[in-house]
């Protein structure tokens, strides 16, 4: 048994910039924004409008997650096809709530990352395992909703390769679900996952904007400062919930459209 | 760099048995500064070694997948096995600090096409500080060109000092761009300590041998275990202004001075990227 860490620790280790899970690679949608005209002065109400749409679904989910994986382990704590059974539904109430297609791949993307990070530091954790047995469908499908029956396994492995997998890699869990299960691992509450997804975001959109449009980072920072406040309502908001079909449902369909757009976009800086 | 094998393999070597289940291939990266033939080189390799090696081939781009493209379009590998990794502007990072989103391209490769021999991994063109951590890669070749300019060798620098293959590149533009071949060479070796060195240029024969051989080799040492990989070093030595007239750095064995500290945050994006 590892000894205990404080939850500020935790969070601030989990929300460390420099946790080696491939984020540098993202800026929250923020690229195709400004491509699509976003006025850089409007990156403030950007943020905002994020945790008032996907973020809160995203930090919900996590929330959510976290609670079913360890609802599913059951006081024995390893019960692991039932909390596979729990996690699955969870990842069909994101999905539902994500109908981007780019968008979900790139939170599979982020999710792959953070599992990697989750698989080394918490090895051999039941709630890891978990959520590597949830099924995962080919590459472009949707994932692995509540009732869909999706072949387990990466698609079509072999000498030719599975199919697609050039292009923007395997499927992978969502990156709320392997948050979820990794603040279950570490003993991270509820409300500091869900501060967790939401400050992630906004960082991610305030690192990605000095390589779009550099100015001045303290003026960046700035910005996450100020969102703090609708961080915490939104972690305040979502951190009690436990069942997956609470999640919020907020449509943004401007930031899917981006996010759409940006897959075939060319000389992009960021992969979403 | 291990020791160079006694016989220089000039053919496809026979490798010693991989145990069951063993699908992991030896990591080659291809570092060096832009323009200097990083992509030219991976392509090299595929055409000289693709008949008589499993290959797979992870490029990391500044801009979406234009390495990966280019290489694709080669026609000189199967283009599914090549992926491109997508590095946020931040190619520096993604091969030495955080790694993860090639780890996983590189897996990716080594689970789809399992066993391959060799996976080699292009680093996004950066500047003469940027070699792979060996997290990343076994092994890694750092790319200059003669058209960079002459003196570029004698400046050091960790991939051109420590790397396990120091390339000069494009020696038939040597006559072109004033520089003397053989001097940078020269320079080169002087700054690596014996370790190898090769002027190359995909228009002789010669040197294009003398880099399949060396992969064999190479690869004769990794799956024999008598590879270790080495890290090339974080950065040349350098001047720190300040009190007392400022001091030098030399980095080797890294001790006592973090250089994240002072003036490149690992992955601060605000700060870091050379790019």
């Amino acid at each position: 048994m590892r000894p205990a860490v404080s939850q500020d620790v935790l969070l601030a280790l989990l929300a460390d910039a420099r946790l080696p899970t491939g984020a540098h690679t993202q800026s929250a949608g923020l690229e195709p924004a400004l491509r699509a005209g976003l006025h850089p002065d409007d990156v403030p109400a950007y943020l905002a409008a994020r945790l008032r749409t996907v973020v809160r679904v995203e930090s919900a989910t996590a929330v959510v997650a976290r609670h079913a994986v360890l609802r599913g382990l059951g006081a024995s704590g390893v019960d692991t096809p039932a909390a596979t059974a729990a996690l699955r539904v969870v990842e069909g109430e994101w999905a539902a709530r994500t109908p981007s297609a780019a968008l979900r791949r790139s939170s599979e993307q982020l999710g792959r990352g953070y599992l990697r990070l989750a698989r080394r530091l918490w090895a051999g954790h039941p709630a890891l395992a978990a959520l590597e047995a949830v099924p995962r469908g080919p590459v472009g499908h949707a994932a692995g909703g509540a009732g869909r029956t999706a072949p387990a396994g990466p698609a079509g492995a072999g000498r030719a390769g599975p199919p697609g997998s050039s292009g923007r890699g395997r499927r992978g869990p969502a990156r709320p679900l392997v948050l979820g299960v990794t603040a279950a691992c570490a003993g991270l509450d509820p409300i500091g996952v869900a501060r967790l997804v939401a400050l992630d975001d906004v960082q991610t959109v305030a690192s990605a904007f000095l390589k779009l449009a550099p100015v001045d980072p303290l003026v960046t920072t700035g910005w996450v400062l100020a969102a703090a406040p609708a961080v915490d309502a939104l972690a305040r908001d979502v951190a009690h919930l436990t069942v997956a079909a609470d999640l919020p449902a907020a449509g943004a369909p401007l930031t899917e459209e981006w996010a759409e757009a940006h897959v075939h976009a060319t000389e992009r800086l960021f992969s979403a | 760099m291990p020791d160079t094998p006694a016989t220089i393999p000039s053919t496809a070597p026979v490798l010693p048995a991989r145990a069951p289940g063993d699908t992991r291939a030896l990591r080659l990266g291809v570092a060096g500064p832009v323009g200097t033939g990083k992509s030219s080189v991976i392509a090299t390799l595929c055409r000289e070694l693709a008949g008589e090696m499993e290959l797979g081939v992870v490029t990391n781009d500044i801009y979406t997948d234009e390495d990966a493209r280019f290489l694709r379009s080669a026609g000189v590998l199967d283009p599914e096995r090549i992926r491109a990794v997508e590095t946020g502007a931040c190619p520096h990072t993604a091969i030495r600090d955080d790694v993860t989103a090639n780890l996983l391209a590189v897996e990716d490769l080594e689970q789809d096409f399992a066993p391959l021999d060799v996976v080699l991994v292009e680093s996004g063109g950066d500047n003469l500080t940027a070699t792979f951590s060996p997290a990343l890669v076994d092994a890694q070749i750092f790319v200059l060109d003669v058209a960079g300019g002459g003196d570029v060798a004698r400046k050091g620098g960790p991939g051109i000092a420590r790397a396990d293959l120091l390339l000069v590149n494009k020696t038939d533009l040597a006559p072109h761009v004033g520089v003397d071949v053989g001097r940078m060479v020269a320079d080169a070796s002087a700054a690596r300590g014996g370790r190898p060195v090769l002027a190359l240029s995909r228009h002789d024969r010669a040197s294009v041998d003398a880099l399949g051989a060396w992969l064999r080799g190479l690869l004769l040492e990794h799956r024999a275990g008598r590879h270790v990989a080495q890290d090339p070093g974080p950065m040349a030595p350098h001047f720190h202004a300040g009190e007392e007239g400022g001091h030098v750095h030399a980095h080797d064995g890294g001790a006592g001075h973090h250089h994240d500290d002072d003036h490149a945050p690992g992955h601060a994006p605000a700060v870091t990227s050379p790019a």
